[in-house]
């Protein structure tokens, strides 16, 4: 007897129906907030990231805020820790590889390869700018072709895991 | 030898679990008591056997084996002790190695703890655990294995796990000489600690999961997997806080940008299993108190589980550029792979156990206002928060990629703008849901309950103008969304103390002593929540009136700043007992006259790189925090530095030691007085009246 409710009263039928239409709507306008947020956050947050190459091949990209990945030229880093102005050189890294130690080592060795002159300001010299360190920039190309970024990021997969290491072990102690 | 020792427990450590997978998988579909026990042993094997594989890379690590590759990848003979142990999971191999062995702690806690109490359970949650670590054993073992060695094969040095034929071992000397030693970034006490913690918070999720799957599997679909995993989720939980906390203490004190949190993808994967973690614990609640949200709860620990290794793979298969991800590696395939299957897996028989009716809710939801109400519209915003999240660190970058063959990331601007409107969601939640009632509440008796709590936040905010913080109005208003949450938790537990104090005459001290013993969850809850709204505040103050300023000082020179004075005294370079060298600004930090402080932000010059340690200076107020960033070459006559003011900064780790006490007192075992002892005392006690 006690699962004789199959038929409910007329009145909670309709205060639940009530109830799940308040929750339904409520639901819809707070997804509809949180959806149009994340819409309008990606519109404004988005740089496509891109490569060196497509930076000076595309001239729509001048002016555009982006993102970019390059390896460092260490002979090119100047400092100047007055003024906390940091320029040097990157060059393309081509997309296909599978060891990203090699790829930047090729990269930064290559004569031919794309390569643009960045200029960070208000920049203390991060520890980890130095050749053949991958550097990942986001800023806006100039039109005297040099690009000003805003955001420095560095990686140095070379550091700790060399690329032949085997080679120094084989070799004869110095 | 220690390499074979090594290797052969963790191949028997994966034959084990395999065979734990299929034996309990076996045994509990033909209900074979000896077969699941049997599973059990297995299962409970793993442990000793990755202690011993974890100890044997251990020893290989503090007696210098540079023989051993990993050993002579991440130390070399300059690495002091204390850092050779922090080694072991300094670098990828090491560390997968220290999680499959911290998994399977947690999973044999698990098994001997609920083994009784869950028994219907068992045999599907060895079946799950197992066969999460096998997979990672699996991964060390033919990916990963930290047990390679360095050999010369024909004058070649190769690495390899078997010793290959005509192979010789390369001279010890050489071998130290060339060793890589620990990279510098890790040598800070945040990041000894906060990748243990975060691995545990992460591999912590495995027993929820286990044993949510473990009920879909079973058919238990009753809130036994529920109270079985309570706690193992609030450890996992507390983990996961502590390393996220730790993580960001030591960006703030190495990465020397004068922050702690930068929206970096692989922050945020360890963010997002902490958001639908923190959801779960809550929804948890109303399944327990009202059996309704059965298939939401289910949805929310597969999710945690999911977002854990999500995050796992995201960090170490190199799928998203970020400054600190692992290089890629080979294990990026696989552990999509497995992450693909442990959600279709999970989600299906969710599915299915839903579509078969036995996930039915026992209530319905009638009053918007009720605390079942509340706590639903907290869980909705912390998804929202981990899909916004989500979709800027991992979502736009994959699918831009793969629908317009262009690679679009979002940077801290679209995480700035989407989701502090959330998180003021969220204060505002937990400042209102502790005050609702079960069922339903009338606003006018909720509104009567906030109205001390409010005055006290608006309290709160004129105290901020009147010391002169700031008066403007955005910031203000998050400052009293914020306190007002604090508030409502000091408040309630003071009602609760009054209570006490009026119908059992206690006094104020054991009362609230008593409230914590009798109801730790909900005390602790709201000691938890003093902790968020501690933190709150200090991530408003620290990056909103963060305040930065650069110059050149020659020796002598002072620097005003924020009401401090700063006065450059002298350089010194020293050699430091690990060989690094050591530039040194000495500075003096005065106020008012009166001298507060030396600090010596200084560049640690490693073989390999050089580092920047900043100087700071902490009060409750602020930070004053310093980089040395250039001198003159030879004299170093004139240094510049830069410097930054950040307001209310200590208030983010002092909040997070409180969240630490709120979820310890949560989830402190209550003493649970067996039933014939419960009955026996009154009776003794009847005994001796009647005497």
């Amino acid at each position: 007897m006690a699962e004789a409710t199959w038929e409910k009263p007329a009145i909670q039928t309709t205060q639940r129906g009530a109830g799940r239409l308040k929750f339904l709507i409520g639901g819809i306008l707070i997804l509809a907030a949180v959806v149009y947020l994340i819409i309008s956050g990606t519109a404004s947050g988005a740089r496509y990231y891109i490569t060196v190459d497509d930076l000076l091949s595309k001239p729509d990209y001048v002016g555009k805020t982006v993102r970019f990945a390059g390896v460092v030229l260490g002979d090119t880093i100047q400092y100047d820790p007055q003024n906390l102005i940091l320029t040097f050189t990157v060059a393309n890294i081509p997309p296909d590889y599978t060891n990203l130690a090699e790829a930047l080592h090729l990269a930064a060795n290559d004569p031919n390869s794309a390569r643009v002159n960045v200029r960070v300001e208000n920049q203390v010299k991060p520890d980890l700018l130095r050749h053949e360190a991958q550097a990942i920039l986001t800023g806006k190309l100039g039109e005297d072709g040099v690009f000003l970024a805003t955001e420095l990021n560095l990686k140095c997969p070379t550091r700790f895991e060399e690329a032949q290491p085997g080679r120094a072990i084989s070799e004869p102690s110095a | 030898m220690l390499s074979e020792i090594g290797l052969i427990t963790l191949l028997l450590s994966f034959v084990a679990a395999v065979y734990a997978v299929a034996v309990a998988a076996y045994g509990g579909r033909v209900h074979s008591e000896r077969l699941i026990l049997s599973a059990r042993n297995a299962a409970l094997s793993t442990f000793p056997l990755l202690l011993v594989a974890t100890g044997a890379l251990l020893i290989a690590l503090m007696t210098q084996q540079y023989q051993n590759s990993y050993v002579w990848s991440v130390s070399d003979p300059n690495t002091p002790p204390f850092y050779r142990f922090t080694a072991l999971w300094g670098s990828q191999k090491g560390s997968l190695l220290f999680w499959c062995f911290l998994m399977s702690a947690f999973a044999a806690g698990a098994l001997v703890i609920n083994w009784r109490s869950h028994r219907r359970l068992m045999p599907y949650v060895i079946a799950y655990s197992m066969a999460t670590l096998a997979f990672f054993v699996g991964l060390v073992l033919f990916y990963e294995n930290p047990f390679e060695r360095w050999w010369l094969v024909g004058g070649e040095a190769v690495r390899t796990v078997l010793i290959p034929d005509g192979a010789v071992a390369p001279s010890a000397a050489r071998l130290a000489e060339t060793a890589n030693g620990l990279n510098p970034l890790l040598r800070h006490f945040g990041m000894i600690i906060h990748p243990p913690m975060l691995y545990l918070g992460f591999v912590g999720f495995v027993i929820p999961f286990a044993f949510a799957m473990a009920a879909l599997a079973s058919g238990d679909l009753s809130t036994n997997w529920i109270k079985a995993t309570r706690r193992w989720t609030l450890i996992a939980w507390l983990f996961l806080s502590l390393g996220l906390l730790l993580g960001g203490r030591w960006a703030y004190d190495v990465l020397g940008w004068g922050g702690y949190w930068g929206w970096d993808p692989v922050e945020n994967a360890a963010f997002l299993p902490w958001l639908i973690g923190t959801a779960f614990l809550h929804s948890v609640m109303i399944q327990e108190k009202r059996g309704m949200l059965k298939v939401w709860n289910m949805f929310l620990v597969l999710g945690t589980f999911s977002a854990v290794i999500f995050g796992t793979f995201a960090t170490r298969s190199g799928l998203i550029d970020s400054v600190h991800s692992f290089a890629r590696s080979e294990i990026g395939f696989p552990m999509f792979f497995f992450w693909a299957a442990v959600t279709v897996i999970s989600v299906g028989l969710l599915l299915w156990r839903w579509n078969r009716g036995e996930l039915k809710d026992d209530h319905p939801f009638v009053n918007i206002l009720s605390r079942e109400s509340l706590f639903v519209l907290n869980n909705v915003v912390f998804v929202l928060l981990f899909v916004a999240i989500f979709w800027g660190s991992f979502g736009a970058p994959v699918i831009s990629e793969i629908v317009m063959n262009e690679n679009i990331t979002l940077g801290r601007d679209y995480f700035l703008q989407v989701t502090p409107p959330l998180f003021v969601a969220l204060y505002i939640l937990m400042g209102i849901a502790p005050l609702s009632a079960w069922g339903a509440t009338s606003l006018r008796r909720l509104g009567r309950s906030l109205i001390v709590p409010l005055v006290l936040a608006a309290v709160f905010v004129a105290f901020i103008v009147i010391v002169g913080h700031t008066a403007e109005p955005a910031a203000l208003f998050g400052y009293g969304i914020v306190s007002l949450a604090g508030f409502v938790a000091l408040y309630e537990t003071y009602r609760g103390v009054v209570a006490r104090q009026r119908s059992l005459g206690e006094n104020p001290l054991r009362a609230l002593a008593a409230l914590f013993t009798r109801s730790r969850r909900r005390y602790g809850g709201y000691v938890v929540h003093l902790g968020i709204t501690v933190i709150g505040i200090g991530v408003i103050g620290s990056t909103v009136f963060q305040q930065e300023t650069q110059r050149t000082l020659a020796v002598g020179d002072s620097l005003e700043f924020g009401g401090y004075t700063m006065r450059y005294d002298g350089f010194t370079n020293a050699i430091a007992d690990d060989g690094r060298r050591m530039e040194i600004a000495d500075i003096t930090l005065l106020r008012d006259g009166r001298e507060l402080a030396r600090l010596r932000p200084r560049h640690d010059i490693y073989p390999t790189m050089p580092m920047t340690i900043a100087g700071a200076y902490s009060t409750l107020e602020n930070d004053f925090y310093v980089l040395l960033v250039g001198w003159e070459a030879n004299n170093a006559n004139s240094a510049t530095f830069k410097v930054y003011i950040n307001p209310l900064i200590n208030l983010v780790w002092w909040g997070g030691l409180i969240l630490i006490l709120g979820t310890l007192i949560g989830t402190w075992p209550t003493e649970t007085v067996p039933a014939h002892l419960r009955e026996a005392a009154p009776a003794r006690s009847r005994a001796r009246a009647s005497a």
